[in-house]
C-alpha cells in the first residue's frame, strides 16, 4: 500500500514532495490537465482578487450600465461588461469565485473534520455510541439536504457564519461511514495492534497511524464531495436564500442576472460558466484521482 | 424475517421522531412564537393571554408531548400570510409538483439505466466514454444553469418554449429536461458501476465458461443482480419527488411545492417550512422502508444473514 510510505516519513523534504507532484501529474491524461488548470486558475484568482479585478465588486457607474462585453463591441474597460447599475461583470465575477470557493471549501473541511471524527467516535467506543452516530448517519442520508438546509435558514434567518456552518453540516455522514468501516478493519490490522501494545494512547493510534492509512480514501471523497459542496452554496444563493448582498457569491451573480437574460444574457452566463466549469473540472479530476489512489477499486 | 421487519419499522419510527423533534426544538430555538406572532409591541398581558391559550406556558416536555398529540391529529399550524391551514396549502400544490416530478422520473429512469448497462456491457470503448462524459456533465451542471442556459437557448433565442409557467404541457418540457438530465447522469454511473462489479463476479464467469449465450448472461445473470443496488437510488428518487425541484421550480416559476418552499423560507412562514418537512420526511421514510422491504424480498442474504461489518 503506497500510503504506508506517508506514514512513515512525516516530513519528506520539500523537492522530494514537487517530485511526487511531478510524477502524480506525469501520467495524467490530457483533458483531466485541463481541468487541473482551471481549477489552479481559479484558486489564483481568488487568492488575488484585489490585484486583477479592475474595479471593486459593489462600484456602481450608472453611465456604463449594461454595457456588452468585448468581443460584441463593448469596451476594454468592461471586458466581460457591466451589469444593470453599471458594476463591472469581471470584477464582479472574480470576488464571486473568491466567495464561492471559500464557503464551499470551509463547508467541505468542517463535514470532512466532524464526519472522520464521528467515524473514530464510532469504531473505538462501538456499542450504544455506535448505534447513536449510526442513526444520526441514517437520518442524515436519508434526508435531502436542500430540505434541511431550507429550513434551517427559514427558522433562524441568515448570516456568513451560520451559512457556513450550515454548509459545514453537508455531507459528513460519508465520511463517517468511511472511516468507521475503514478504522474497524485497520484496528486489526498488525501495525495497530502493535502500536496499541505499545501504550500509544488513542489519539495517536487514530491521529498518527490510521489516518495516514485511510487518507486517500478520504481525500477522494473530498474531491467529490467539493462539487457538490459549490452546487449546493451556488444554488442557495441563486434562490437569494445564500450569501446574502452586498457580498456576491456565483450564485448570486446568476440569480440576479436571470432577469436581464433577454437584454443582458452576460451578467448571468459567465458567472454560470464558471460555475460549470469548475464542478465539472472537480468532478473529473476527483474521478481520475479516484481510480488512482482507492484500492477498493483494483 | 420477523426481526429484520421488526428492525426496519423501528428504524423509520426513529427517524420520524427525529425530524419531528428536530422541527420542535428548531422551532422553540428561533425565537417566541408569542412575539413573532404579534409583535414586539403587543401588551404584556395580550402576550400571556396568547401564551396560555398556546400552552406556551407549559413545561418545556409538555408542550413537545402536545405537539406530537397535534401533529398525530394533523394538526400542523396555520400560515401566517394566508391565515390557512397550512397543510391544506401544501397539499394543494402537490399534483403541480408531480406533474413535473413524474415526468421527470420517467426520463432518469428510461434514459439512466439503459445507458449505464449499454456503458458496461461496452467497457472501455468509445461509447462508454462517451456516456460517461454525458453522465459526469450530467450532475455535475447545477440545475439552474443548465435551465437559464435551456432558457436563452430555446425561450430566447429560438422562442420555441416558453419559458416559465405552468399553463400547458409545452411549459413544462424545459424543466423535466433539466430535472431529468441531473438524475440520468446519476443512474447511468450508478447502473455501470454496479453492473461491471457484477460482470466481474464468479458465477458470471461460471455462465460464460459453461457455454450459456452471451445475451442469457446478461438478462438472466446479471441484470437482476445488478437491479438491486440500482433499487436504492431510484428509491431516494421516488422519495424526493415532493422536494426534488426547488430549485427548478424557483427557475422555471412552476408553482409546485418547492417554490413554495422557497417563498416560505423566505418569508419565514414558518408553520408552512414545518409542513413541507415533515411530508418529505414522511415520504422519504416510507420509500426507505420499501426499498429496504424490497431489498429483503430481492436478495435473502439481507435478511437471513448476521449483520455484517462494512
Amino acid at each position: 500500500m503506497p500510503a504506508d510510505a506517508t506514514a512513515n516519513s512525516a516530513a519528506p523534504p520539500p523537492v522530494a514532495a514537487w517530485r511526487r507532484v511531478r510524477r502524480a501529474l506525469a501520467g495524467c491524461p490530457l483533458f483531466v490537465g485541463i481541468c487541473i488548470a482551471w481549477l489552479v486558475g481559479t484558486v489564483a484568482v481568488a487568492l488575488t482578487v484585489e490585484l486583477i479585478s479592475p474595479y471593486h465588486y459593489a462600484q456602481i457607474d450608472l453611465r456604463a450600465r449594461l454595457q456588452p462585453p468585448v468581443f460584441l463591441g463593448g469596451e476594454w474597460r468592461h471586458f466581460l461588461g457591466t451589469d444593470e447599475l453599471g458594476r463591472d461583470v469581471a470584477s464582479r465575477l472574480f470576488y464571486s469565485i473568491r466567495m464561492s470557493l471559500l464557503v464551499a471549501l470551509l463547508g467541505t473541511a468542517i463535514g470532512a473534520a466532524i464526519g472522520t471524527l464521528l467515524g473514530f467516535v464510532a469504531a473505538h467506543f462501538r456499542g450504544w455510541v455506535d448505534d447513536l452516530v449510526m442513526t444520526f448517519v441514517d437520518f442524515q442520508a436519508s434526508m435531502p439536504f436542500m430540505i434541511i438546509a431550507l429550513s434551517v435558514l427559514a427558522f433562524f434567518g441568515n448570516s456568513l457564519p451560520l451559512f457556513i456552518a450550515l454548509m459545514g453540516l453537508f455531507g459528513w455522514e460519508r465520511y463517517t461511514r468511511l472511516v468507521r468501516g475503514m478504522t474497524l478493519s485497520a484496528k486489526e490490522h498488525g501495525y495497530a495492534i502493535a502500536i496499541r501494545q505499545l501504550g500509544a494512547s488513542p489519539w495517536r493510534v487514530y491521529g498518527r497511524h490510521i489516518l495516514p492509512n485511510i487518507a486517500s480514501v478520504l481525500i477522494v471523497n473530498i474531491t467529490l464531495n467539493f462539487p457538490e459542496h459549490i452546487i449546493l452554496e451556488t444554488g442557495l444563493s441563486f434562490l437569494g436564500l445564500g450569501v446574502q448582498p452586498p457580498l456576491t457569491s456565483l450564485g448570486n451573480m446568476v440569480g440576479h442576472g436571470r432577469e436581464y437574460l433577454q437584454s443582458a444574457w452576460w451578467i448571468a452566463v459567465f458567472p454560470g460558466l464558471a460555475i460549470v466549469f469548475t464542478t465539472l473540472s472537480m468532478s473529473i479530476v476527483g474521478d481520475w484521482a479516484r481510480d488512482r489512489l482507492d484500492p477498493t477499486l483494483r | 424475517m420477523l426481526r429484520f421487519l421488526a428492525g426496519k419499522i423501528l428504524r423509520a419510527l426513529a427517524t420520524i421522531l427525529f425530524v419531528v423533534t428536530f422541527a420542535f426544538v428548531v422551532l422553540r430555538l428561533s425565537g417566541d412564537p408569542a412575539l413573532m406572532m404579534m409583535g414586539p409591541e403587543a401588551p404584556p398581558d395580550a402576550i400571556a393571554a396568547f401564551r396560555a391559550a398556546w400552552g406556551l406556558d407549559q413545561p418545556l416536555w409538555r408542550q413537545y408531548l402536545d405537539y406530537f398529540g397535534a401533529i398525530a391529529q394533523g394538526d400542523l399550524g396555520v400560515s401566517m400570510r394566508d391565515r390557512k391551514p397550512a397543510l391544506g396549502l401544501v397539499l394543494e400544490r402537490l399534483p403541480i409538483t408531480l406533474a413535473l416530478m413524474l415526468p421527470a422520473l420517467a426520463v432518469k429512469l428510461l434514459v439512466g439505466i439503459p445507458a449505464g448497462i449499454y456503458a458496461a456491457l461496452h467497457r472501455d470503448t468509445w461509447i462508454d466514454r462517451t456516456t460517461m462524459a454525458f453522465s459526469v456533465a450530467g450532475y455535475s451542471v447545477p440545475n439552474f444553469v443548465l435551465g437559464l442556459l435551456l432558457v436563452l437557448l430555446f425561450a430566447v433565442n429560438l422562442r420555441w418554449l416558453p419559458s416559465s409557467g405552468a399553463e400547458s404541457w409545452r411549459h413544462a418540457i424545459l424543466p423535466v429536461i433539466v430535472l431529468g438530465t441531473a438524475g440520468a447522469g446519476i443512474l447511468a454511473r450508478f447502473t455501470r458501476s454496479t453492473m461491471l462489479e457484477v460482470l466481474g463476479q464468479p458465477y458470471v464467469r461460471t455462465a460464460i465458461a459453461k457455454g450459456v449465450p452471451w445475451y442469457r448472461v446478461v438478462n438472466w445473470h446479471a441484470l437482476p443482480n445488478a437491479a438491486i443496488p440500482t433499487v436504492t437510488v431510484v428509491g431516494f428518487m421516488v422519495g424526493s419527488l415532493i422536494a426534488g425541484a426547488v430549485v427548478t421550480e424557483s427557475v422555471f416559476a412552476w408553482p409546485g411545492i418547492g417554490r413554495q418552499l422557497v417563498l416560505a423560507v423566505s418569508q419565514r412562514d414558518v408553520a408552512v417550512v414545518q409542513v413541507i418537512l415533515l411530508l418529505v420526511a414522511g415520504s422519504m421514510v416510507a420509500s426507505n422502508f420499501t426499498v429496504d422491504l424490497l431489498y429483503g424480498w430481492l436478495d435473502p442474504r439481507v435478511r437471513t444473514a448476521p449483520k455484517l461489518e462494512p
